[in-house]
């Protein structure tokens, strides 16, 4: 006959275990969840191929309310479209890592970059970039001209750009910065050297 | 875009072509009179209705810092004996086309957009950018991006008199020129005005009390501009 304090022993001892069990079952899924949350948050596109070059991205930091050239190893295509394309995504993906110098949105992407004209580009974000961007002038000029002057300088020829959204036109990025107008990146330029 | 807002100066004026609007150069019933019409500030609480602007911390939004902004705006520029219209009193959608038509049929001496959006905790001060090619009028009409081309200058000249204003009360101040709409459709001189609130408590005391310091310097910087510029910069 096995003593009754003994039953009781084995049974907590075995209904411990389960629980232990259980909670590390559903952490592991939390954290498997929580990767795959980060990966969606990433670029969509696939990978291109290219080779890898040494870039100047132009990153904005708003804590110093400034704009800052920053080197990175970017593979990049030699199509003109998708070596811009491949610029721009890498300065979303500096916005999109945790900690942010300039937190976007999650899903915050370039659908498409291609040229109208021999020197007039188009960029086609997706809605996450201008829906969850954070509103404010200085905030979306920011933005702005954090992508337009790593494009002119990755991509040579580029005069002026246009931003749409989800494919269409959109008044402003969120609320202040202006998207109808056709930007001249001679004029970005200097306006971007007053951050820098 | 619509095209239909703007006055008529005359019944023989051209045919509007996309893109372009007619503006008026005298008052209307002023035809023969020649008269100066009366200068005015006109102020847009920028943001309203669905249109949240910014979000500032708890339930505090843009668009009500705006028109609290705007009214105690109007207050200090009238205690200086200048004219001021808001462009909206109340928490109602206001599309920023027509916050730009409104000023041009109306005629405005000048516009102030009043904004108040992170980071930082100073006060920024925008002159409007062209930063679309310059288009040329065709005849009366103006092209739409680019309307506020032959007032660029007195823009900035404003904006540099608000900037020196607020510097002198000891505000950290950043000028810049940025591509802020409506700043370019308006044919007045133009400029916009962001007010960075503290992040810690937005409604603090400390906070109200810059408010109320930039509007009153926003409104000194204009009585100066004025004043150097005649009776309609």
């Amino acid at each position: 006959m096995i003593p009754r304090h003994f039953q009781i022993t084995v049974a907590l001892v075995l209904l411990a275990i389960l629980i232990s069990g259980v909670v590390i079952i559903r952490i592991t899924h939390k954290e498997e969840a929580m990767t795959l949350q980060a990966s969606e948050a990433g670029p969509v596109a696939p990978v291109v191929g290219g080779k890898q070059e040494h870039i100047q991205l132009l990153l904005a930091y708003d804590e110093d309310q400034a704009l800052r050239w920053r080197p990175a190893d970017v593979f990049l295509p030699a199509d003109r479209n998708l070596r811009a394309r491949e610029a721009l995504r890498s300065v979303l993906a500096q916005y999109l890592q945790m900690p942010s110098p300039h937190p976007l949105a999650k899903g915050a992407d370039i659908r498409d970059v291609y040229f109208i004209s021999t020197d007039t580009m188009i960029v086609d974000t997706t809605a996450p970039f201008a829906d969850g961007h954070p509103s404010g002038i200085l905030l979306e000029e920011l933005t702005l001209a954090s992508l337009i002057e790593t494009l002119t300088a990755n991509v040579p020829g580029i005069a002026r750009v246009k931003f749409l959204v989800d494919g269409r036109e959109r008044e402003t990025l969120a609320g202040h910065a202006d998207l109808m107008s056709f930007y001249q990146t001679a004029v970005v330029h200097e306006m971007a050297k007053e951050f820098e | 875009m619509a095209l239909c807002s703007a006055l008529a100066v005359s019944s023989a004026a051209p045919q509007q072509q996309p893109g372009y609007k007619s503006f008026p150069s005298v008052a209307p019933g002023a035809e023969g009179q020649k008269r100066t019409p009366e200068f005015f500030v006109m102020i847009d609480p920028s943001h309203g209705g669905s249109d949240k602007g910014a979000s500032l911390g708890g339930k505090l939004m843009e668009k009500d810092i705006t028109l609290r902004l705007a009214r105690e705006l109007r207050r200090e520029l009238e205690e200086r004996g200048i004219a001021s219209r808001l462009l909206r009193e109340s928490d109602i959608d206001l599309s920023l086309d027509r916050r730009a038509e409104i000023t041009n049929e109306q005629r405005a001496g000048i516009y102030v957009a009043l904004h108040a959006a992170r980071p930082g905790r100073g006060v920024r001060v925008y002159a409007p950018l062209l930063v679309s090619a310059q288009q040329t009028p065709a005849g009366r009409f103006l092209p739409w991006d680019s309307a506020q081309s032959g007032a660029l200058s007195r823009s900035q000249a404003v904006a540099r008199a608000v900037t020196e204003q607020l510097r002198k009360r000891g505000l950290t101040v950043a000028s810049l020129g940025m591509p802020v709409r409506p700043l370019n459709n308006v044919t007045a001189p133009a400029i916009a005005v962001e007010l960075a609130p503290d992040q810690d408590d937005p409604q603090s005391q400390e906070t109200q009390r810059r408010q109320n310091s930039v509007t009153s310097a926003i409104a000194l910087g204009i009585a100066e501009i004025r004043s150097q510029m005649g009776s309609r910069p």
